[in-house]
């Protein structure tokens, strides 16, 4: 831009007949609306960039974000992009027709990423156990096709029943018009605000249970169920469970995050979908997506119905020790009556561990005082009863039962060839079954601290490692659900039960601390996924630990410390995992932004410079912008009207600053070739010449003789940089100004620089940016001072990035004195760093400037502004 | 500024109205397109505000209709949902920005009036354009 520019100028001071004066409204009218397309475009141009930082300020891996924060960005930068387009259509019609296309190319491939992928062609909307295998997942959901491959792949039993697949989810959601309108209520709400989640999933879940059931699957679901019950020739409770799509694999096990519904009558079935269904859009499994960036639309909720085992024993087996990856004995867990007990950490129950070497033998026994235990209805539903006090400690299952759940334990282990999580159930009539497996994730055992003296002894220790590792923070007792919303960041968790309830706060706690439940829990699993520190079933934990209190847990000791303690807490801890970096949702902005952000088109005198080659939304922006620049420049000079043709500046003396006035730059009409800075009324424009005069120049900085060296050789490369010789490129300098808005376009001595700064009122749309390359000294030296004016830019708050040697600030959504505070120091930068190149390589001269600077700065600019010190946000 | 605001959600109508209103612009409301569409021309609004999701017809076809029947009328769409492809359906069908629901009331309130004040200059354009010379 900055090389066109002197030849427009040129023509701008061609002396052409004046217009014809019963054109010159219709020229005026005319110019005032191209200004406004102007503005349209530099808005627009503006929030692209807002949008493109904000995608890349996700890309880091510290925000929690879902689909519709992809979609929203996405959205906001294609119509901003168009707009754009459509502006610079009005002020050069017909003249790059590239960029539409360009654009549509761009726009295609973004569809193609936000799309939801097709799913696999199933018309089924039931299909019974017999039929299904490993290979249905995409149909059955994970939990589901590993119960068919275990019955019909290794005849292991599992009760018998089918599944109403993904289509059926499908077709129900479309029926109801539904996804639309979770994707606009999900919108609303902040990714990680608990409160509003807590409204939207509410209002969710009760469109789900009051929408229409789809025809035609209450009616294959009866035919199921009463099929079933031919075979044992008896009515049939089922039990409902869900079986979502992405559930049950390594990373993301879905723990306890969806709802199932045990023991329920055929009459009820209809209702009991649409409830498993909704829960869907529970608190806990929303946020377990968005902290694991699972996309909504990629999830159909799949839902096995199985005969209902109403067990005298059942629990959950792992065929590894999940807290200690050395210890390869099998553990099961187990307790009176239905499994439920022992992965919702009500209450105690037994540890049997198992070694996997033949014969099996059992090789630690801890019998729990089981005080209660679920049992089936006896109508819908389970119950919850007291344990007869004779079988409060006597064990669960016999040791025949224990050996005989580890060997079908093990063959499901080695025919996936990886630890496993197994829910397990013995049946009345001594059957034992299978209702769900999946994979098993272990934790190193971090090692316990050795002994450290002058360490008090522990407030509490006991219990059981649930996830590993340590943590400090205030203690915060949660009772109620509503107790999550008040959850502060960084806290320790303290619950009487282990319930899955609490999931959501796994992002945000430090440690969990519960009374009740063991490793095997729902809750355990996820503490373990997050890689938070969790200790279960430590006695006295409500008694003794004071909410609020800070203190120090040890997971791996199961001991619990007064105070922060530097000594425990340094100890070698598991690596946090960042879930949103290995998921859909970031995959897909990371391809969303390299469609977006990447800028290709750096120098407007390159002949790549053209709409054609636009690979990406940013360098359609770039293009756009840098031409409309010249576009409205090229406006009076090409239908010769005075009006708006270039004014020189005249400050004492005509100076080499030539002013455009676009719309209201002007405080009077200007008929001679100068303008007097008392006639200037561009705030943004004042502001920066106000900087620019506010400290004199001492002239350049004395030379060493290796800048003086590299002067020379670049000169003799290059003549037109030869101080004195006038050439095209001579310090020239030119705003274009309204009243509000200002560009600049300047070369002074060796470096070029723009700057462009709307500064409105609109503190949503106000903004500075500033380019800056170019210098007399070599290559290093220049890099050095973009990092010397970076640095400095970077203290007043700007938004500095630097690529080679050219370096661009930005600045947005200040208040107006702020704003016009930045201004001011650019200006006086633009002074003051001429020719500072040339002493870069002598870092006590660096040293005197940057002090100077930072002086002249706070003394000159900052302090008169402001009342306090420095107030960066005004 | 005389404001049309198309939207089904009564709330949100009422919300809208009520911030607007405090400063200084009148607002009109429908909870249809139809009756946006009636609206529109019994009242020539300088700036509608229309949602994209409405019963009946729709807010990309009452957009079309209102942009036929009169072209200079500026709409600001809204939505509770962005996608990419319905904003560019409305931007090409002419509407003049496509905003995400719940958006600041000054950020509304700046759209407006540039969409006013394009529209303001579109119609002295054409005034100037189609008055004879003679006569200005």
């Amino acid at each position: 831009m900055m090389n066109l520019i002197p030849k427009t100028l040129a023509r701008l001071f061609n002396k052409g007949p004046k217009p014809d004066p019963s054109n010159a409204e219709e020229l005026r009218l005319n110019f005032k609306s191209r200004y406004h397309h102007f503005k349209l475009l530099l808005n627009a141009n503006n929030r692209c960039l807002e949008e493109m930082a904000e995608m890349e300020q996700a890309l880091k891996g510290d925000k929690t974000f879902g689909m519709s924060f992809v979609r929203t960005c996405c959205t906001a930068i294609s119509v901003n992009v168009l707009t754009m387009i459509n502006n610079m259509e009005h002020l050069s019609p017909g003249k790059y027709p590239d960029l539409g296309p360009r654009f549509d190319a761009i726009r295609r491939e973004l569809d193609r990423l936000l799309h939801p992928k097709a799913r696999v062609q199933e018309e089924r909307l039931v299909i019974p156990f017999d039929k299904i295998n490993q290979e249905m997942a995409n149909v059955v959901g994970g939990k589901m096709a590993k119960l068919g491959e275990i019955k019909n792949q290794l005849e292991i039993n599992v009760p018998q029943g089918f599944v109403i697949t993904a289509t059926a989810y499908e077709r129900f959601i479309h029926l109801n018009d539904l996804q639309d309108e979770i994707d606009t209520i999900t919108q609303a709400s902040g990714a990680d605000d608990l409160k509003k989640l807590d409204i939207i999933s509410a209002q969710i879940q009760q469109k789900i249970i009051t929408a229409s059931m789809l025809d035609g699957l209450e009616t294959a679901v009866n035919e199921n169920w009463n099929l079933l019950e031919q075979n044992v020739n008896r009515p049939l409770q089922l039990a409902i469970r869900s079986s979502a799509l992405c559930e049950d694999s390594l990373d993301s096990s879905f723990a306890g995050q969806y709802r199932s519904e045990l023991n329920v009558d055929q009459e009820n079935f209809a209702q009991v979908y649409k409830e498993v269904v909704a829960s869907k859009y529970s608190v806990q499994a929303m946020t377990y997506r968005l902290n694991k960036g699972f996309r909504d639309e990629d999830i159909a909720m799949c839902i096995g119905c199985m005969e209902m085992i109403d067990a005298v024993a059942g629990g959950v087996i792992y065929t590894r020790n999940p807290v200690n990856a050395d210890d390869d004995s099998v553990f099961i867990n187990s307790a009176w009556g239905l499994p439920k007990l022992v992965v919702d950490g009500s209450d105690a129950f037994d540890l049997l561990a198992v070694s996997r070497n033949q014969p099996f033998t059992i090789t630690q026994r801890d019998i729990g005082e089981k005080t209660i235990r679920y049992r089936c209805s006896q109508g819908d539903g389970i119950e919850k009863v007291p344990v007869p006090e004779a079988h409060r400690t006597t064990p669960s299952i016999d040791d025949p039962t224990a050996l005989t759940l580890a060997r079908i334990s093990l063959a499901i282990e080695e025919y996936y060839t990886i630890p496993q999580d197994i829910e397990w159930a013995l049946s009345l009539e001594g059957r034992l079954y299978i209702l769900q497996c999946r994979p098993l994730q272990q934790k190193k055992r971090t090692m316990p601290a050795p002994d450290l003296p002058g360490l008090a002894p522990p407030l509490l220790s006991g219990g059981i490692t649930a996830s590993p590792g340590t943590a400090t923070g205030p203690v915060y007792r949660a009772i109620r659900d509503a107790d999550i919303l008040w959850f502060p960041e960084n806290a320790i968790l303290l619950v009487d039960q282990a319930r899955p309830r609490w999931a959501p706060l796994l992002n945000r706690a430090a440690g969990i601390i519960s009374e009740h439940g063991g490793f095997a829990g729902h809750l355990a699993n996820v503490a373990r996924e997050f890689s938070v520190p969790a200790i279960m079933n430590i006695q006295g934990a409500l008694e003794t630990l004071e909410p609020g209190d800070v203190i120090t847990m040890d997971a791996d000791t199961c001991s619990v410390y007064k105070g922060e303690q530097p000594a425990i807490l340094a100890k070698e801890q598991p690596p946090r995992p960042s879930p949103m970096k290995q998921s859909t949702v970031f995959k897909l902005l990371e391809q969303a932004c390299d469609l977006i952000v990447p800028l290709n088109l750096m120098d407007p005198d390159a002949t790549e410079f053209r709409p054609g080659a636009c690979k990406t939304f940013h360098d359609i922006t770039r293009f756009i912008h840098e031409r409309s620049v010249h576009a409205m420049f090229n406006f009076g000079t090409n239908n010769n009207f005075p009006e708006h043709s270039s004014k020189q500046l005249h400050y004492h003396v005509p100076l080499n600053w030539w002013i455009l006035n676009l719309d209201d730059g002007f405080s009077a009409t200007v008929t001679g070739p100068y303008v007097r800075l008392n006639t200037i009324a561009s705030h943004p424009m004042l502001a920066f010449w106000e900087g620019f005069i506010l400290v004199p120049w001492d002239g350049p900085p004395p030379v060493d003789g290796r800048g003086l060296m590299s002067v020379m050789f670049r000169s003799t490369m290059n003549p037109s940089l030869v101080p004195g010789v006038r050439s095209k490129y001579a310090d020239k300098n030119y705003f274009m100004i309204s009243r509000h808005y200002c560009s600049l376009n300047s070369r002074l001595g060796y470096h070029f620089s723009t700057m462009e700064a709307l500064v409105s009122g609109r503190a949503s749309e106000d903004y500075i940016n500033f380019q800056f390359k170019g210098g007399a000294a070599d290559y290093d030296r220049r890099i050095k001072r973009v990092l010397f004016i970076k640095e400095i830019l970077e203290t007043y708050d700007f938004t500095v990035t630097v690529r080679e040697d050219t370096l661009t600030a930005r600045m947005e959504g200040q208040g107006t004195e702020v704003l016009k505070t930045r201004l001011m120091i650019l200006g006086y930068l633009s002074l003051h760093t001429r020719q500072i190149d040339m002493i870069m390589s002598n870092s006590r001269r660096v040293r005197f400037y940057r002090e100077k600077i930072g002086n002249d700065i706070d003394e000159r600019i900052i302090k008169p502004h402001f009342n306090k010190e420095e107030e960066h946000h005004g | 500024m005389k404001v049309l605001l198309v939207d089904d959600e009564e709330q949100f109508r009422t919300a809208v109205a009520k911030q607007l209103s405090v400063r200084g612009h009148t607002v009109h409301g429908a909870g249809t397109g139809e009756a946006g569409l009636a609206m529109a021309k019994a009242i020539s609004p300088d700036v509608v505000l229309l949602d994209m999701r409405l019963p009946g017809m729709n807010g990309t076809a009452t957009l079309k209709e209102m942009k036929r029947v009169s072209p200079l009328t500026e709409i600001i769409m809204l939505t509770g949902h962005a996608t990419v492809k319905a904003a560019m359906e409305a931007i090409n069908m002419g509407a003049f920005d496509y905003m995400t629901k719940p958006m600041g009331i000054n950020e509304l309130i700046y759209k407006m009036e540039d969409a006013y004040k394009k529209k303001r200059l579109a119609k002295q354009q054409i005034k100037v354009a189609t008055t004879p010379v003679n006569n200005r």
